[in-house]
């Protein structure tokens, strides 16, 4: 009698623990179906959508976030400069290289919390592509650091990892099924502080 | 020992079960869902700023050059109206239902006239709508969504601090209203 109670209470622990705990171990990670990487950047197209996996449902709904739809924009994420290194505050990057079309893009930096990272001062904490330096050819190159630089400057303060969310408005890729063919610019570290 | 071996095997398969049965009722349970976050600070049909100026987004993901608001509104109490004047560099406007679930997106490329102008309502709306066009709609656009409730969110873009005044009063502006 006491033998098949506590194999019951066994079935049910493993059965409760490991089916909650699961869940939990699965909802706490980044990873999601139909993410698009492009280099270092990363898009979840359908987050947010009913398209989403269910997965990607139960992570969203617990985030008080609503996506961009594929008429407003798409957005990008990086967490790691083009070695695979994790974004760090105390180094500066520089990011440059090809944008696909889109009648405006922005760029601002999150930090490990996903907050905003406002920087010292009146500097806007994102850059925009109607306000920006362009070389010769129309390239953009713009530099991230917590010291100002020349050019185009994303100011950063604090320490710790930190994203860049890169966001293209008004933008075909959106709802192009050849969004993969695209090219996104390249995060190259500059240099850390001691 | 051969009781105990299908003791185990039998939770791992009732794991499994609660996985999936968890997994697909967090969304219907969720506290912490944008509904939730918008329904604490207003009511139906009320214009809402999503990122206060000198308080947290109410958003996570809000682009720190945008402004936007948000309205909850219920189709099952009549169709909803959205509508403002004004001209600001760029708005883009999504339709969202209870779960937070994006069933429709518009920018100011794709309308007609500057004005933003638009009704939602449920398909069998907008078979009454078709019969007998209200005057006051007559500009309008329609967007047919199969949902009851659901947020109706705009965002436009402020490129600077000296655009923020006009940018906000623009959004302020707009009205959520209710047609029975």
């Amino acid at each position: 009698m006491l033998k098949s109670l506590l194999l019951t209470v066994t079935t049910l622990a493993i059965a409760l623990g490991g089916g909650a705990g699961s869940v939990w171990l699965a909802l706490d990670r980044d990873f999601e179906f139909g993410t698009i990487a492009i280099g270092n950047w990363k898009a979840f197209s359908t987050r947010g959508t009913a398209g989403a996996d269910p997965y990607s449902k139960a992570r969203f709904s617990r985030e008080a976030d609503l996506a961009l739809g594929s008429a407003e924009g798409l957005t990008f994420i990086a967490r790691d400069d083009n070695t695979g290194e994790m974004l760090r505050l105390h180094c500066a990057y520089r990011i440059e290289g090809p944008l696909p079309p889109a009648r405006f893009w922005t760029l601002h930096a999150r930090d490990s919390a996903g907050k905003v990272i406002v920087p010292a001062g009146t500097r806007a904490p994102a850059l925009h592509s109607y306000a920006l330096l362009r070389e010769g050819d129309n390239t953009v190159t713009t530099t991230v650091s917590r010291h100002a630089a020349p050019g185009n400057w994303l100011a950063v303060r604090g320490d710790g990892a930190f994203s860049l969310v890169l966001t293209f408005y008004d933008t075909a890729m959106a709802s192009g099924a050849r969004i993969t063919e695209i090219d996104l610019p390249h995060v190259t570290r500059l240099g850390c502080d001691a | 020992m051969h009781r105990l071996l299908h003791a185990i095997l039998l939770g791992l398969v009732g794991a499994g079960i609660v996985h999936i049965v968890v997994l697909l009722m967090v969304p219907a349970y969720s506290q912490r869902d944008a509904w939730s976050a918008l329904s604490e600070v207003s009511n139906f049909h009320t214009i809402t700023r999503l990122d206060p100026p000198g308080a947290a987004p109410l958003l996570g993901s809000i682009d720190p050059l945008f402004n936007a608001v948000g309205c909850r509104f219920d189709l099952s109490e009549g169709v909803v109206r959205l509508n403002g004047g004004g001209k600001v560099p760029y708005w883009s406007l999504s339709v969202y239902d209870r779960a937070g679930q994006n069933v429709f997106s518009v920018n100011d490329n794709s309308t007609p006239n500057p004005n933003l102008d638009f009704v939602v309502a449920t398909p069998v709306q907008m078979i009454e709508l078709r019969n007998a066009l209200p005057p006051e709609f007559d500009g309008s656009v329609f967007i047919e969504a199969d949902i009851d409730e659901g947020i109706v969110v705009v965002r436009a873009f402020s490129p600077d601090d000296t655009w923020e005044d006009t940018i906000a009063t623009y959004l302020a502006g707009l009205a959520c209203t209710l047609h029975q």
